[in-house]
């Protein structure tokens, strides 16, 4: 090469390009002062922009960035986190939790073998319970309906049957859905702005 | 939304050894500590890239503010195939480039108004450029903002500033750059050619 490097064969060798293109470029930077001066310059500003330091912001930045930040975490996220919480960190405490759930599982599995062979007690039993709590419940939701709408309203369910507790149902269910638009809405609200 | 991927949490919680990649699906799935994650990643070389640009502590951390709120809020738009830093550094230096046009239409005269007749009333109408209150960690920032190079790299055109502070400070290949700032992949090259044969020539004193 009977010539200095042009200034973009000088950036090739700063990037390390690699190939057969930049062979006679360094041969050439070895055997020419002039173009190993400009080069090693060139490295040595390189070097320079690399080592500049980082800034730091304040300490309250990521608080900052995070209040104005809509974070929504589904249900089934936020579940699995729970349980993810109470897992021990410790892995002898993990083994020993392990232990713990296999022992219980292994002692419910007996338990539920043993009541499936008397099947007919256990499904008495059930019924018994069940009308005992259905009573209960039924008693307990005509006192408050009484409290609230006095002793007509108890009436007129107890006469209107499975329908009124079929409406009465819809229109609970309707007001939980309405409530529930109404907070996501007033949640939402910071996001849009 | 869709997520393509479940990624396996450590069992510590210890997010710092996860890409990039999946962090951002952590997040996309709304834990809180994803998004912390992806804040104490990046809260340093975003700021300081804004702040070489801007120059200005309190304009660089609204600015990073600004960058990071709008990546986190947006995060569900985060396609893995493609690099989060360089989408984050693409928002940050959008709204540093829109910052910078806008006060370059905003600015006025530091010597004073145009019109003034006399010296006394151009001295009236002119900008006091001096801090009378900044921190122990300004006035530190401020002598590092003074070292040469930094005024050199400050002189540079902002679009060779970002080139070059993406290039040699932060490590990107020239591809990342193209990508991250919306240039052809030879503008990025002759940005960076350019920038550092104009470091060059204004850091040239120093070595006589």
């Amino acid at each position: 090469m009977d010539r200095h490097l042009l200034p973009e064969e000088i950036d090739q060798l700063l990037d390390g390009d690699v190939g057969f293109g930049t062979a006679p470029l360094k041969m050439h930077v070895r055997a020419c002062a002039t173009c190993r001066a400009e080069l090693d310059e060139a490295r040595a500003l390189v070097r320079q922009l690399e080592h500049l330091p980082h800034f730091v912001p304040s300490t309250v930045f990521a608080d900052r960035v995070l209040s104005q930040v809509q974070v929504f975490v589904p249900w089934h996220v936020a579940a699995l986190d729970t349980v993810r919480g109470w897992m021990p960190r410790t892995r002898t405490a993990r083994a020993f939790a392990w232990t713990g759930v296999g022992s219980a599982a292994v002692v419910l599995t007996i338990v539920s073998l043993f009541l499936l062979t008397r099947l007919d007690a256990v499904i008495f039993s059930i019924d018994l319970a069940v009308g005992r709590v259905r009573a209960a419940v039924g008693s307990g939701l005509a006192d408050v309906v009484a409290a609230f709408f006095g002793n007509a309203a108890v009436h007129a369910f107890r006469t209107s049957g499975a329908i009124g507790v079929w409406v009465a149902l819809t229109l609970l269910l309707l007001f939980a859905a309405v409530t529930a638009r109404a907070m996501r809405a007033v949640v939402a609200g910071p996001r849009r702005r | 939304m869709t997520v393509s991927h479940s990624i396996e949490l450590p069992s510590s919680y210890d997010l710092s050894t996860l890409p990039d990649a999946d962090v951002a699906t952590l997040a996309k799935e709304g834990r809180e500590a994803a998004f912390r994650e992806l804040v104490h990643r990046y809260e340093r070389p975003v700021f300081s890239l804004i702040f070489r640009m801007v120059r200005d502590r309190e304009t660089a951390e609204d600015l990073a503010q600004d960058t990071f709120v709008r990546v986190l809020n947006h995060i569900d738009r985060y396609r893995p195939e493609f690099k989060f830093s360089s989408w984050l550094f693409k928002i940050a230096n959008n709204l540093t480039i829109d910052h910078l046009r806008k006060r370059q239409l905003d600015t006025i005269s530091i010597e004073g108004s145009p019109h003034a007749q006399t010296t006394a009333e151009a001295e009236a109408t002119s900008v006091d450029v001096r801090s009378h209150d900044e921190s122990p960690l300004e006035e530190i920032e401020s002598r590092e903002l003074g070292t040469a190079i930094e005024r050199a790299i400050a002189q540079l055109r902002p679009e060779y500033r970002s080139c070059i502070l993406l290039r040699h400070v932060e490590g990107r290949s020239y591809e990342e750059i193209a990508a991250t700032l919306d240039l052809p992949l030879g503008t990025v090259k002759t940005y960076i050619h350019r920038a550092r044969h104009e470091l060059r020539e204004a850091l040239s004193h120093l070595r006589t």
